[in-house]
């Protein structure tokens, strides 16, 4: 209890917050445009037409990661509150980082399968 | 946090009755419903990689997650999006506002828009669950 706090540990629920809005406001877009319109039945042609779009294509695009940072982020503060001892915690988090990245990469990949179309 | 032996879940429980408040809950439902998208996020991605496979494989699997089972989770979905998004900006608000000592009125303002919202989303989602497509 009497560790000195490590510079820069702010950063995470800096960011996690600053994610957050962001996410608040793309996802309301994504359920409005996915769910709240009369067009509701999804299927693939009704999503490579939105990726026909580059504004889409750049929301999707920050989307991803903004999401996947937000989702592992808050998985880190979630586990911290069980305070793993100081080798599990940098094993996770490197974990974590590594995931969301390589997450994220498949993210785009599959965005780009979608502006190809069929 | 509490510091306890006990497992998994029943730490966080542990928690809410040492601090049985409206922030405590808030904190809880926010972990829980955090845990959920989480776990959601995945099975979404797994949806959305059948694509790599071609559109009538995407079609498929979207026709599967279009049945009326689906569009009833859908609404748990929802609130669970909804729940969380709102006690975040509640959290956020909080913090960069310097508002804490508001954070129970904050919270009810938010849950009242979290009803609002849960409203809407039976009203169009309802229909759904039993339409025969």
């Amino acid at each position: 209890m009497n560790q000195k706090p490590k510079k820069g540990s702010a950063y995470g629920w800096l960011f996690q917050r600053i994610t957050g809005i962001f996410l608040a406001f793309f996802l309301i877009l994504h359920f409005q445009v996915l769910h709240f319109t009369k067009e509701w039945k999804i299927d693939f042609d009704v999503v490579t037409h939105r990726l026909d779009s580059t504004a889409w294509v750049i929301f999707y695009l920050i989307f991803v990661p903004a999401g996947l940072f937000h989702a592992f982020n808050g998985a880190w503060q979630v586990i911290g509150d069980y305070r793993p001892k100081l080798g599990i915690q940098k094993t996770v988090k490197a974990l974590l980082w590594v995931l969301g990245i390589a997450i994220s990469a498949y993210g785009y990949y599959l965005i780009v399968t979608f502006t190809k179309g069929a | 946090m509490y510091e306890s032996k006990s497992g998994f879940f029943k730490k966080y429980v542990d928690e809410v009755g040492l601090n049985p408040n409206v922030g405590t809950w808030a904190w809880f439902l926010h972990r829980l419903t955090g845990v959920i998208l989480v776990l959601y996020l995945f099975m979404h991605l797994f949806v959305l990689s059948s694509s790599l496979a071609g559109g009538e494989t995407f079609n498929k699997w979207l026709s599967t997650v279009q049945n009326p089972v689906f569009h009833f989770l859908e609404i748990g979905l929802a609130a669970v999006v909804a729940f969380h998004l709102l006690n975040g900006l509640r959290i956020t608000i909080t913090d960069f506002f310097f508002v804490t000592k508001s954070h129970k009125t904050i919270f009810w303002i938010a849950m009242i828009i979290f009803l609002i919202l849960l409203i809407i989303t039976l009203i169009v989602f309802l229909p759904r669950v039993f339409s025969h497509h």
